[in-house]
């Protein structure tokens, strides 16, 4: 006979404390029903269920039901545990709507690929008894790339002086970590601000979530592309600029920069690309970089080679 | 390169119809020529299914429907007055394709305008038709576009792009 929540907990975590002592789950096809106090038996090692993962975004919290926060029982830490949730979605990128799949198999391969490479989030992919394909991943200790950044109370300027250089230095190792990924056929597919993470202590930056995937058959890699451009964007402006925050900066002042609208991202037209005209201390090359994103371009980046090879000379001229 | 020798890319849209429809305007009554019309396979990925079974019957269905335009745009063609033995259909399939195929030349599925230019090179047409549907900028950035690529990468042929 299979043993019990509470068997499980007196075997393996004596001394922890106990809340609600659920059922074991073998199979994990109904991920609705698994909650805090349900055990998740795995190849032979038991997770404790904590909680459902939530996702925060403008203050609101966004429950993934699919993704467990668990405690390993035989070593005592914590892991996140992503169940199997086939999803089939569009996907609204200003004017541009992506039809994006979830997908379990693309991002265990993913987490094959990249096991002990510190670039990538870290973990295992095993099946329960019915064959769902569960990814066990180990958990980051550390913040948002974005919130980070925006977390330093320093004008634009000491911050372009004395935090840039690093930061994007860390920015071209995390887009080769991508290209790694290009190489070899496999892409990101969900490369936004909350998905590149700054891990506490070591201070490397951590790409993390890798389960979407599209079908872009002449352009396979352009939406990674893309948004790496965009978190570029966000980390050499510390920030993205509207027209109305611009507006604000110069207030009525004639002086103040005459903005068209090419200056803006190609695809969010809300988000000044041309940064130069704000922060004109930013080097020529760089701003070039950005400007290949802008509205106003004719050239586009068509693989991240061509990218890292224009961004990487940039370090130079922030030195 | 053969100037008389046209190749027709399709991929089963109404785009590839009005490129089938010109050539058709264009080539009634003009003599000798070779038509071909071609289809590139491009099949879902498998990672957007559940299950092979799941992944094959999609890849079957497209590949049905794809067979069945060539068909269909054969028979626009010689409706037209475009005399049959003048009309070629071809079909690449895609190399990691899970239904059984043909040896010879597949598609990698990195660039089917690619492999469209490659088929004209390899058989000397001179020229390479295909169909837009027109794209903003953004959406060339992020999706691609094959016509664009093939326009781009195109040399040695005329290519008429049909909108």
């Amino acid at each position: 006979m299979s043993e019990s929540v509470r068997q499980i907990l007196d075997r393996l975590q004596p001394d922890a404390y106990r809340g609600r002592l659920g059922k074991v789950y073998t199979d994990t096809s109904d991920f609705m029903r698994i909650t805090g106090g349900d055990v998740i038996a795995l190849d032979q090692q038991h997770y404790l269920v904590l909680r459902d993962e939530v996702e925060r975004s403008y203050g609101i919290e966004d429950p993934k039901y699919w993704v467990k926060r668990c405690r390993h029982l035989e070593s005592g830490e914590r892991r996140l545990l992503k169940l199997v949730f086939h999803e089939k979605f569009t996907l609204q990128m200003g004017e541009l709507k992506i039809l994006c799949y979830r997908s379990p198999r693309k991002e265990a391969r993913i987490l094959d690929l990249v096991r002990k490479d510190s670039r990538f989030m870290q973990g295992f992919s095993a099946e329960d008894e019915k064959g769902n394909n569960i990814r066990v991943l180990d958990i980051i200790k550390g913040k948002r790339l974005d919130n980070w950044i925006y977390a330093l109370d320093v004008d634009h300027k000491t911050y372009f002086q004395a935090y840039l250089p690093e930061i994007l230095q860390k920015f071209i190792v995390s887009c080769q970590a991508i290209q790694y990924l290009h190489a070899r056929g496999e892409k990101h597919g969900d490369i936004r601000r909350d998905h590149l993470w700054v891990e506490h202590g070591s201070g490397d930056y951590v790409w993390i979530d890798f389960d979407y995937t599209f079908d872009f058959h002449e352009n396979p890699f352009g939406l990674d592309i893309f948004g790496l451009g965009g978190l570029l964007l966000y980390i050499v402006g510390k920030g993205f600029y509207s027209p109305k925050e611009i507006d604000h900066m110069y207030g009525s002042d004639k002086d103040g920069p005459h903005i068209k609208q090419e200056d803006f991202l190609l695809v969010f037209k809300n988000r000044l690309t041309n940064l130069q005209k704000i922060f004109p201390y930013i080097p020529e090359n760089l701003n070039r970089v950005l400007m290949h994103f802008s509205s106003g371009t004719r050239v586009y980046y068509e693989s991240l080679d061509e990218f890292i090879h224009e961004l990487r000379p940039c370090l130079k001229n922030l030195a | 390169m053969d100037a008389h020798k046209i190749l027709i890319a399709v991929d089963g849209s109404e785009n590839s119809r009005r490129s089938i429809d010109y050539v058709s305007d264009i080539l009634r009554g003009c003599g000798q020529y070779t038509i071909k019309l071609l289809s590139v396979e491009h099949l879902p990925d498998r990672d957007f299914f559940a299950d092979d079974a799941a992944w094959k019957k999609a890849c079957a269905q497209k590949r049905e429907t794809l067979l069945s335009f060539l068909s269909d745009g054969k028979q626009m063609l010689t409706e037209q007055g475009i005399s049959e033995n003048m009309i070629h259909t071809d079909y690449i399939e895609n190399c990691h394709s899970p239904l059984p195929g043909e040896p010879g030349y597949c598609s990698r599925g990195t660039s089917i305008a690619l492999d469209i230019l490659h088929k004209a090179k390899e058989e000397g047409f001179g020229t390479v038709v295909i169909g837009r549907r027109g794209v903003s900028k953004a959406e060339e950035f992020v999706f691609g576009s094959v016509s664009n690529r093939i326009i781009h990468s195109g040399s040695n042929c005329t290519i008429w792009v049909v909108q």
